[in-house]
């Protein structure tokens, strides 16, 4: 069952045009001109129950106004979507209860209260009952490992530890369906590895549909199966992660530390990447050429060391972004 | 419907709780500005001593009446900024995107938004107001009515704060606009009535009704009148009503932002 639809979902932003200058904000003043960004152009997807979905694009490329549109925040200019069979439009309360989100970039945290007092408040805002509530929040600290810091003031605690309470925060309500909305952002790789995790205990534990924006191609590497690229408002790929690291990864990289430095000819299909001294960078496309066809072309005694590795994902989604651009 | 008020209620208290919790973490700060508050009202009493001195009436007003005005005017302020206080910065808030974490909660986002932060220096105007009160002579009838156009009045300060910053839905920066006419509703709101004449009158009793939030309570307090409570009661509710309406109405408009925000 699909949870998150949406179909020809469009929204455009009326943008004052100003020239440089003095004279062009005087301009602007007595004639005013308009531009019309589209920032979402039209998309359809669907979600189904229980997924996590990477949903990404560079920057501006309309992921946060989706989500703003998918969680009530946003009218959108046409088109339609629904969430849990609701219209964010039309239902946004009824749909409030329903669903999480959490904004790396936006505290929803009081700061001067505990996270367990901030949980309480967000218990009231949900009209969960009191002991239900206490019952729900002693659950989820013993779950997601909160006590060390669940009485400390939410402005004297760690990033990680305030983006650990913000998620935990969101579901506090037990949503169906969770926006994070790069959640991993300013991070370090200790605490971005306890967030995902976070992330894959209340996917498997409470079956949450998890829709994820993150700059982070660790986070969908390791959280999704399914990822959606958006880019200049419109959906580029929408594939799973297996189809996508299949179709994409035809190219390896060579890395060959030799005995002697060699000339490498240029040939279709290797592009020499990096060469310093005897340390050799190749990148091969497998359609062209194999490994073997490259390794013809070096005497064997010269070789000391070779390491053939897979285009890095966040490689292959950056060239993604790079064709549509063209 | 009923739980659902209840519980919007109980958030809105919740919040104020809260605020006051964290105000209070600093004793003396939030000692300092109640008293400086009650101070900085109680000198402009001073002026009117002077004046009263050399006249006994002015604008229709005895000296115990200004009081009266004062001690309306005072918590009508109070009460609007104590409780309300985001109301009075809701053209900031539209316009940098704050909105959001409202728009995801599952209650009305005017009100959660205008209730999510106190100003702890109205607490000064509020029990200013009620000292002002006791000066003039306290009963509970006069307390029952004192409180019920405080809070009135308030409520159609609160009002106004929120459709004039409501603009910014349209307009982009409507903060001016809402200071000003906030400002307004202050400057006008501690003068007795009977000083204004003709069009000024006009504009105090419909588009800045600071005669409806300070003049009326007055003449009602000092002799009791069915018709002026029942127009300040209605006032109130076409206002409450005007406000909603249009906050409502520009929520469509809406177009959030991207800005680091945090809620202290």
């Amino acid at each position: 069952m699909a949870v998150i639809e949406a179909k020809g979902l469009k929204k455009e932003f009326k943008v004052k045009v100003k020239e440089k200058g003095i004279k062009g904000s005087l301009k602007s003043i007595l004639r005013p001109k308009y531009k019309i960004v589209k920032a979402v152009n039209g998309i359809d997807f669907n979600v189904e129950e229980g997924e996590i979905i990477a949903f990404i694009g560079p920057n501006g490329a309309g992921k946060s106004t989706t989500i703003k549109m998918l969680t009530g925040i946003l009218y959108p200019s046409s088109g339609e979507m629904k969430v849990l069979d609701i219209d964010p439009t039309k239902n946004r309360k009824k749909l409030a209860y329903k669903i999480g989100t959490v904004f790396g970039q936006k505290e929803q945290l009081w700061m001067h209260l505990t996270p367990y007092d901030n949980f309480k408040f967000f218990s009231a805002i949900y009209d969960i009952p009191e002991k239900e509530a206490e019952e729900r929040i002693e659950n989820f600290i013993k779950v997601f490992e909160l006590e060390k810091f669940v009485n400390t003031p939410v402005r004297n605690l760690s990033l990680g530890q305030r983006i650990r309470a913000e998620i935990v925060a969101s579901l506090i309500h037990e949503p169906k369906v969770l926006f994070l909305d790069e959640p991993t952002i300013g991070l370090d790789p200790i605490v971005k590895d306890n967030i995902r995790k976070l992330i894959k205990k209340m996917n498997k534990e409470l079956n949450t549909t998890i829709l994820l924006t993150s700059h982070d191609v660790s986070d969908i590497e390791k959280l999704c199966k399914r990822v959606i690229i958006i880019n200049n408002g419109e959906i580029v790929l929408d594939d799973s992660m297996q189809n996508l690291k299949y179709n994409y990864l035809n190219k390896k990289i060579l890395e060959l530390r030799l005995k002697d430095k060699i000339n490498f000819e240029k040939e279709e299909g290797i592009d020499v990447i990096k060469e310093k001294g005897t340390n050799l960078k190749l990148e091969l496309d497998t359609r062209i050429k194999s490994i073997s066809d490259v390794l013809k072309l070096i005497d064997p005694e010269n070789i000391i060391d070779i390491n053939i590795s897979n285009t890095p994902l966040e490689e292959i989604i950056s060239d993604i972004y790079k064709e549509e651009r063209k | 419907m009923l739980t659902a008020v209840k519980n919007q209620i109980k958030v809105a208290l919740l919040s104020t709780k809260y605020g006051l919790m964290r105000e209070m973490t600093n004793k003396v700060t939030f000692i300092m500005d109640v008293t400086f508050m009650i101070l900085n009202n109680a000198s402009f009493i001073i002026q009117w001593i002077i004046l009263y001195s050399l006249k006994d009436d002015i604008g229709g007003y005895t000296f115990k009446q200004v009081l009266l005005l004062w001690g309306i005017a005072a918590s009508t302020y109070g009460f609007a900024h104590f409780s309300f206080k985001k109301a009075f910065s809701i053209s900031d808030t539209i316009n940098n995107g704050k909105l959001d974490s409202y728009l995801v909660q599952p209650k009305n986002v005017l009100i959660s938004c205008i209730t999510s932060d106190i100003q702890v220096s109205a607490i000064g105007d509020i029990l200013y107001g009620y000292i002002m009160l006791l000066i003039y002579g306290i009963t509970i009838q006069n307390f029952i009515l004192f409180s019920l156009l405080s809070i009135s009045g308030g409520l159609i300060v609160v009002s106004i704060a929120v459709i004039l910053g409501s603009l910014s839905f349209w307009i982009g920066k409507s903060d001016s606009i809402a200071d000003t006419g906030n400002d307004l509703m202050v400057k006008f709101a501690t003068y007795p009535d009977g000083i204004f004449k003709g069009i000024t009158k006009i504009l105090l009793f419909t588009l800045i009704p600071v005669g409806i939030t300070t003049y009326m309570p007055v003449w009602i307090m000092t002799e009791f009148n069915i018709t002026y409570m029942s127009i300040v009661l209605a006032s109130s509710a076409f206002f409450i009503f005007t406000a909603f309406s249009i906050f409502n109405r520009g929520l469509k408009r809406y177009s959030s932002s991207n800005l680091m925000i945090s809620k202290i």
